[in-house]
């Protein structure tokens, strides 16, 4: 390279470099997941089902930590609620072959999957350094155990040091078990539906609210505006009307 | 090279005698062009519910969904338009491993849904799409955070795709398969 060659491209490093820095806004770690299915302390804040998660629900599959922890939180203070014994963590009634289902937002090389009762390992899956399937279920026997516990689910990240930890409660075979409850409550058995089955009376008028399902032909007021529904929705926010034109159209 | 018309575009705003702040900068078309993909894998997926036997809740869910994310992609066409900026960007996921990668399902997966017997179909429909619609929040979430964009109109999307993301995801994780 050319001295004038190097003076250039210095030259075009020192003009780019702030600019990087806007175009690269954010180059945090981008394999994440956790699992769905049964649901994990981190889904069951997620879905609502747990009160005062904290921080989790806003980002439940970025449980990350460390490969080797033994923890729900990954060690990290900002989802100390994960490792709160005392919250009522629902368990899934659960035979002794059980179906771990992952949700993941970016799929990175996987090293391997491993599934922990206290320090003991119940089983591994090899990801053989190879980006996930579509979707990965994985099943496990937990032939010996029964009744309420804790499985720590790892998804180990093979191009980094990291992993990501889901902690999963489950009641094995129904009945009361060898593994006492540490909590004093003991959630009903998968009693939860979809918000979306038990609609609160959907009004023919109204204020728009975020939670309530409307069908096609109601009519909803929203900043002074009339709105008639197109297309049968429950409301959430980020949908109001005059941002949804398929949803809603202006009176 | 898109990355680099971005830059000239905005070394040309900023080398501006005026002090009128830039009406968008590369974050926001980064942004746009990201978005864009990922809303039309999201319906690619969500149009899968049509034809499988889901409850009736989820259904309306996956179709009010697609309708949404139609209007936005519209909408971000047009930005694009107006800025005189391309609608489309380097699609080599690892070009964009920096930030993340892109936030977009692999067309594998889409095929791996298609091709899913029924019994299977629900559970493997709710995981894609919760993760799906989880990475569009990572993703306007660089929008809106330092160093993000600037326009009011794409921060006011990417407000808007946390918020309803969010609220699809919850929804999501309460139904059963």
């Amino acid at each position: 390279m050319t001295w004038k060659r190097k003076l250039f491209a210095a030259a075009a490093g020192a003009l780019l470099a702030p600019v990087l820095v806007v175009v690269l806004p954010a180059a945090t770690a981008s394999a994440h997941g956790y699992v769905s299915d049964p649901p994990s302390r981190q889904a069951n804040c997620k879905a609502g089902k747990v009160p005062n998660c904290g921080q989790i629900v806003y980002e439940p599959q970025s449980v990350e930590g460390p490969k080797g922890l033994r923890s729900c939180n990954a060690g990290l203070a900002q989802f100390a609620e994960l490792t709160d014994e005392s919250k009522p963590w629902p368990a899934k009634s659960v035979g002794t072959s059980v179906t771990f289902n992952w949700v993941f937002t970016a799929r990175h090389a996987t090293k391997s999957y491993e599934y922990y009762i206290g320090n003991t390992l119940i089983k591994s899956f090899d990801g053989n350094g190879q980006q996930p399937p579509a979707t990965v279920q994985h099943t496990v026997s937990l032939a010996g155990y029964s009744g309420r516990v804790k499985v720590l689910a790892i998804w180990n990240i093979s191009d980094t040091a990291n992993a990501f930890y889901s902690c999963v409660d489950l009641q094995i075979g129904g009945g009361g078990g060898t593994t006492p409850p540490p909590t004093t409550t003991t959630p009903p058995p998968t009693t939860t539906r979809p918000p979306t089955t038990t609609p609160t009376t959907p009004p023919s008028s109204g204020t728009w609210a975020a939670g309530t399902a409307y069908k096609a032909g109601d009519v909803v007021t929203y900043s002074g505006a009339s709105y008639r529904c197109l297309q049968p929705h429950t409301a959430i926010a980020g949908w109001e009307p005059p941002n949804t034109p398929a949803l809603w159209q202006r009176q | 090279m898109r990355v680099l018309l971005a830059v000239v575009a905005l070394l040309l705003t900023g080398c501006g005698a005026t002090a009128a702040p830039p009406a968008y900068n590369a974050a926001d078309v980064m942004f746009l062009q990201m978005l864009i993909p990922q809303n039309q894998q999201g319906i690619e997926v969500v149009r899968l519910a049509r034809d499988r036997q889901l409850p009736p809740a989820l259904k309306e869910l996956a179709a009010a969904i697609e309708s949404t994310q139609l209007t936005e992609v519209d909408d971000m066409k047009r930005w694009l338009r107006d800025w005189a900026q391309p609608e489309t960007m380097d699609m080599n996921p690892q070009a964009h491993a920096g930030h993340g990668g892109m936030k977009m399902t692999s067309p594998d997966l889409v095929g791996t849904l298609k091709t899913a017997p029924d019994a299977e179909f629900a559970r493997k429909f709710l995981d894609v799409l919760t993760g799906q619609q989880q990475g569009a929040v990572e993703l306007a979430q660089t929008e809106t955070g330092t160093g993000g964009g600037v326009n009011a109109q794409a921060r006011d999307l990417a407000r808007r795709v946390i918020e309803s993301r969010s609220a699809e995801v919850k929804q999501l994780l309460n139904f059963k398969a």
